[in-house]
Formats: structure tokens, C-alpha cells, sequence
């Protein structure tokens, strides 16, 4: 526990001495970090809470996203609702979808193996997007909300101010969640799984309500994301696909069950993204820095605990 | 209180327990001996779901328990200490003892008085309480298994080589409170390749050997006996 704790610390401070360090230097670079380092915690979580939980690493996940963007943009385009409004049925819709994916496949393939998981899984995403393209075409859509291009000029900068949601929301659901973890008997028992399914079937846990509510909550999270990015999002069949990676890099990066570190991770790839963005001529190597950064910390943390 | 009828367990092809039958009665402390790959852990498996028979009978309180969830068994009042403790590595010792009682029905609003319980007997569980499982030594961690077992206020404890990986100083101790813990009248029943120090709590005993029992006496008469003392007394 010492040692967790200190390492925790240790990470917190470094975290906060790169944000000033950064901020001091490129300013504007730091804003737009946050705020896209954000999207990608609040995209990153769901992926975590399911892969940390239920043990499933979902390559489907960000063709959810892609489903729930086109099912905020008809309830703005056929009904008039806007994004942030419909996050609310957009959360239920697709916690049922999560239900009902989960009862159908994924139950299925709980003790199939990771291969198998995976290509069920990639399957899952394959189908989506020609669903999509089949239903919708691969004409881009948009939705265009009067809020959601106001931004503030400081000085000789000017910020886009919309996009400060997406820290704002990722810190309240990983608020949320961790309130529902500790706090509530079905979110202890889901922490408890997560440790060790057989020890919670040990102690009387139902594994398989907690499985299956715990990947419908995920999947309610994704709805809620593609809502808040639905303003700012060209919706088409791939909108959401390059978030998979990104968010299996964010846990990759966090650990297993460090929901924290989802935010932490989530915000430094943000960040060094927006530094390299800022730089003129090198703007095309942001992926390179992401998944640079992410391997450096892989190793490191390889590095740090030798014994697991 | 546990009657297990003609039972036969297979992993895949290969047939681990052999046409097993034994009865074990309410209060009663009943050991299960044998070597190593002799099929103790597949019985407890199959006993609390984890393992689906091949064929025969496990009835507990008259309800059969083939074929229930794993789950469903413990909340019917089996509480398991499994010979890999199975304990929630990233919780305190006191956030594992009160999820022990707290999704079985009978134990859940005993939470305090069960914590008080438990800490009379292994005080040293007290002492670590706000420390990580996972940090914890075997001899703790067998204990908090223990402690966590019996969270669940259980009719029937299964032990399934509690000494395994405990040095001889802390099995003795072990044992002693295992006697504490058969006093309040539970039924115990309990696996061991460590007879001697087995055969001080039981009633009753069954020998196993490659999946089958070779021998059912009184401790007494389990004591006694030649093959025992030649086998596995070292005697
Ligand atoms: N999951 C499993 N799959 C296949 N064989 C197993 C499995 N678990 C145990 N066995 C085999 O079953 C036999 C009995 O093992 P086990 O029940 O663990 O014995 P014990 O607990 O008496 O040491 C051993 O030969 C072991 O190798
Ligand atoms: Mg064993």
C-alpha cells in the first residue's frame, strides 16, 4: 500500500510539474491538449471498466462510438434534440445495446480464450461499419449547434471554448464511477471481480449480473461521449474507429483497473500531441509521439515492477 | 448434511475422482487425506460448482447441488477457504472480511459482530486491517481466507489444505484455531496431506489416493493404523 501510494505521488507530481512546465512554454498547446486529452479519458474509460472488469478487450469500442454518433445526429436531425440533450436517451440507448450485446455474444466467449475474444469482437466491428454504410452511406453529416463554435480570444490566442467539456465530463464520470465502485454493493462486488472473479463467486457473487451490468454502464459511457462530441464530430462510418486504439493505449498506459490513470494518461498524450501539433512542419507526427509516449511508459513501468 | 453419491469427475478424458461417496453430518469436523494430485481440490470444485460432475450425487440439506452456480452454493451456506485463498489482492484486509458476509443472506446485516468474531480469533488480521491482502504474508493471507470463510456465517466450512506453504511454528497455531473454530459447532470439512496435524481436529477421516477412498475410520482409528503411520505419519 506504502508503495502504491508513494508511486501514485510520484506520478501526480510529474504529472502537474509537465503541465506547468508546458504551460509556461506553449500555452496554447496545454488548452488544446487538455481538452483533447480529455475526449480521449472520457472515450478511454468505458474501454477500461470493461477490459479491467468483464476481461474483455473490445475492438468493437469505437464503433460504438461511431453508433451513437449517428443516433444523436437523428435525434437532432428528425427531432430537433439537441446533442446534449439527447445524452440522456443516447445513455440508455446504448445501455441496452450493451445489455443485449452482451447477453447474445460476449457472455458466450467469457472463458473462450483471448483469440477468440478478439476476433468476436473485431467481427462486431466489421459488421458496424457496414451496417452504417449500408444504412447511412459514407456521406459525412455534421450538426451544427450555435454553442458549440464560441471561443474566447486571450491576447493575441483564441480558445475554443465548447471543448473544455470534454475534461469537464471525463472528470465527472470517472467521479461517478468511482463513487459506484466503492460506495454502492453491485459496484463493490464489480471491484471485486475485477481482482478475482473466482474469489467473488467464493463470497456469493453473482459474476455474471455484475459482467453483464458492468458492460451495459460502459456502454451507456459511450453514448454519453458520442453525445458530448457530436457538436464538434463529422459523423461517417469510421468517426469513432481510430478511438479504439487510443483508448487501449490509455489503458495500456494506466494499468489494469487504475481508472485514475485513464485521466492522467489520457490528458499527457493530449498534451504532447498538442506540442507536436504547434510546431510548424511536424504536425503529421502527433500518432508517432502518442504511441511513443506510450511505449516509453510501458517500459518503464515494465522497468519499475520487475516482479509482476 | 453434505451426502455425495457415486460421484465421478473428469477433466476431459482423464477421470480424476472415481465413484466417491461420503456423508457428513451436522457439528461433525471431517478430514480428507491424501497425497499430492490425489484429487482433494477437484472434489471442493466439484462440490461448490466449479467443476461439473460426470456423473453421481452432492445433496446438501436434502437440495442437490449439481448443476447450481457457484455462487448460489455458497449463499445456501458453504463457506469455502480455497487451498489459492482466492482474496482480493488490491483490498485491505477489512474490505475482504466484509465482502465475505456481505452477499450472504444470513450473514449480511452481521457484518460487525462477525468483524468482532473473527478478530477474537486471528487478532493479528485487527492489527493489519487497513493493510492491502496483497501485501500481506502466506501465513496472513491464509488466515484473512479463513476469516473470510467464516464472514459468511456458514453451516459448513470447507478448508482446503490450509497448511499448505506455512512454515511448522505457524501450522500448529493454525490448527489451534481451527479447534476454536469447530467449537462453535460447525461442520467442518477439511483436506490435508499434513495428517498429523489433521487428524488433531477431526472426528472422522477418509483417505484418497489417485481418485478414490482407500480407507474411512475415527481419527482415533485413523492414528492407529499401520498403513497411516507407515504412509503418511512417516512413523
Ligand atoms: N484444471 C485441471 N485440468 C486438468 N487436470 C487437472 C486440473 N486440475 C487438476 N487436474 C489434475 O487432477 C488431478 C487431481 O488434482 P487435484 O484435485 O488438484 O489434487 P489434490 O488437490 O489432491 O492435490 C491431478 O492429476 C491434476 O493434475
Ligand atoms: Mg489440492
Amino acid at each position: 500500500m506504502e508503495k502504491t501510494n508513494k508511486s501514485l505521488k510520484k506520478t501526480l507530481i510529474a504529472f502537474i510539474i509537465f503541465l506547468i512546465v508546458v504551460g509556461i512554454w506553449k500555452p496554447l498547446a496545454l488548452v488544446y491538449g487538455i481538452q483533447r486529452g480529455g475526449l480521449y479519458s472520457l472515450i478511454g474509460l468505458p474501454l477500461a471498466l470493461i477490459l479491467g472488469i468483464v476481461g474483455i478487450l473490445n475492438l468493437a469500442h469505437g464503433d460504438f462510438l461511431t453508433l451513437g454518433l449517428y443516433i444523436g445526429y437523428i435525434f437532432f436531425n428528425s427531432w430537433s434534440i439537441d446533442p446534449l440533450i439527447s445524452m440522456a436517451p443516447l445513455f440508455f440507448i446504448l445501455f441496452g445495446l450493451g445489455m443485449v450485446i452482451y447477453s447474445i455474444l460476449i457472455r458466450r466467449v467469457l472463458k473462450a480464450g483471448h483469440l477468440n475474444q478478439l476476433l468476436l469482437t473485431f467481427g462486431i466491428s466489421m459488421i458496424i461499419i457496414e451496417l452504417i454504410k449500408i444504412i447511412w452511406t459514407t456521406r459525412p453529416r455534421s450538426v451544427y449547434t450555435s454553442y458549440a463554435s464560441s471561443s474566447v480570444t486571450l491576447g493575441n490566442m483564441s480558445i475554443g471554448m465548447y471543448e473544455f467539456i470534454y475534461p469537464a465530463m471525463a472528470i465527472a464520470v470517472l467521479v461517478i464511477l468511482q463513487l459506484f465502485l466503492k460506495k454502492t454493493r453491485l459496484g463493490q462486488a464489480a471491484s471485486a471481480v475485477g481482482q478475482n472473479p473466482k474469489g467473488a463467486e467464493i463470497v456469493g457473487i453473482n459474476t455474471n449480473v455484475v459482467y453483464l451490468v458492468v458492460f451495459s454502464i460502459a456502454f451507456g459511457i459511450i453514448g454519453v461521449a458520442a453525445s458530448v462530441m457530436l457538436p464538434r464530430t463529422p459523423v461517417f462510418p469510421l468517426s469513432g474507429n481510430p478511438y479504439t486504439l487510443k483508448s487501449f493505449a490509455l489503458v495500456a498506459m494506466a494499468g489494469l483497473g487504475n481508472l485514475n490513470g485513464i485521466l492522467i494518461g489520457g490528458i499527457t498524450l493530449g498534451v504532447a500531441e498538442a506540442i507536436v501539433q504547434s510546431i510548424p512542419g511536424y504536425e503529421g507526427w502527433s500518432d508517432v509521439v502518442f504511441f511513443g509516449i506510450l511505449i516509453a511508459v510501458i517500459l518503464l513501468n515494465a522497468y519499475r515492477r520487475p516482479e509482476s | 448434511m453434505l451426502e455425495i453419491r457415486n460421484l465421478n469427475v473428469k477433466y476431459g478424458k482423464i477421470q480424476v475422482i472415481w465413484d466417491f461417496s461420503i456423508d457428513i453430518k451436522s457439528g461433525e469436523a471431517v478430514g480428507l487425506f491424501g497425497p499430492n494430485g490425489a484429487g482433494k481440490t477437484t472434489l471442493i470444485n466439484a462440490i461448490i460448482g466449479l467443476v461439473k460432475p460426470e456423473s453421481g450425487k452432492i445433496i446438501f440439506e436434502n437440495k442437490s447441488l449439481v448443476g447450481l452456480e457457484t455462487h448460489k452454493i455458497i449463499r445456501a451456506g458453504i463457506a469455502v477457504v480455497p487451498q489459492e485463498r482466492e482474496l482480493f489482492p488490491f483490498m485491505t484486509v477489512e474490505e475482504n472480511l466484509r465482502l465475505g458476509s456481505a452477499y450472504i443472506p444470513v450473514a449480511k446485516n452481521r457484518v460487525e459482530e462477525n468483524l468482532e468474531f473473527v478478530f477474537t480469533i486471528f487478532p493479528i488480521l485487527k492489527e493489519r486491517r487497513k493493510q492491502k491482502a496483497g501485501t500481506l504474508s502466506g501465513g496472513q493471507q491464509r488466515m484473512l481466507a479463513i476469516g473470510r470463510g467464516l464472514m459468511a456465517n456458514p453451516k459448513f466450512l470447507i478448508l482446503d489444505e490450509p497448511s499448505l506453504g506455512l512454515q511448522p511454528s505457524l501450522v500448529i497455531e493454525l490448527f489451534q484455531k481451527l479447534k476454536e473454530i469447530k467449537k462453535t459447532g460447525m461442520s467442518i470439512f477439511l483436506t490435508e496431506q499434513n495428517v498429523k496435524q489433521g487428524l488433531k481436529i477431526i472426528d472422522r477421516g477418509y483417505v484418497i489416493e489417485n481418485g478414490r477412498i482407500v480407507m474411512d475410520d475415527s481419527s482415533i482409528n485413523l492414528a492407529k493404523s499401520e498403513y497411516i503411520q507407515k504412509s503418511y505419519l512417516g512413523v
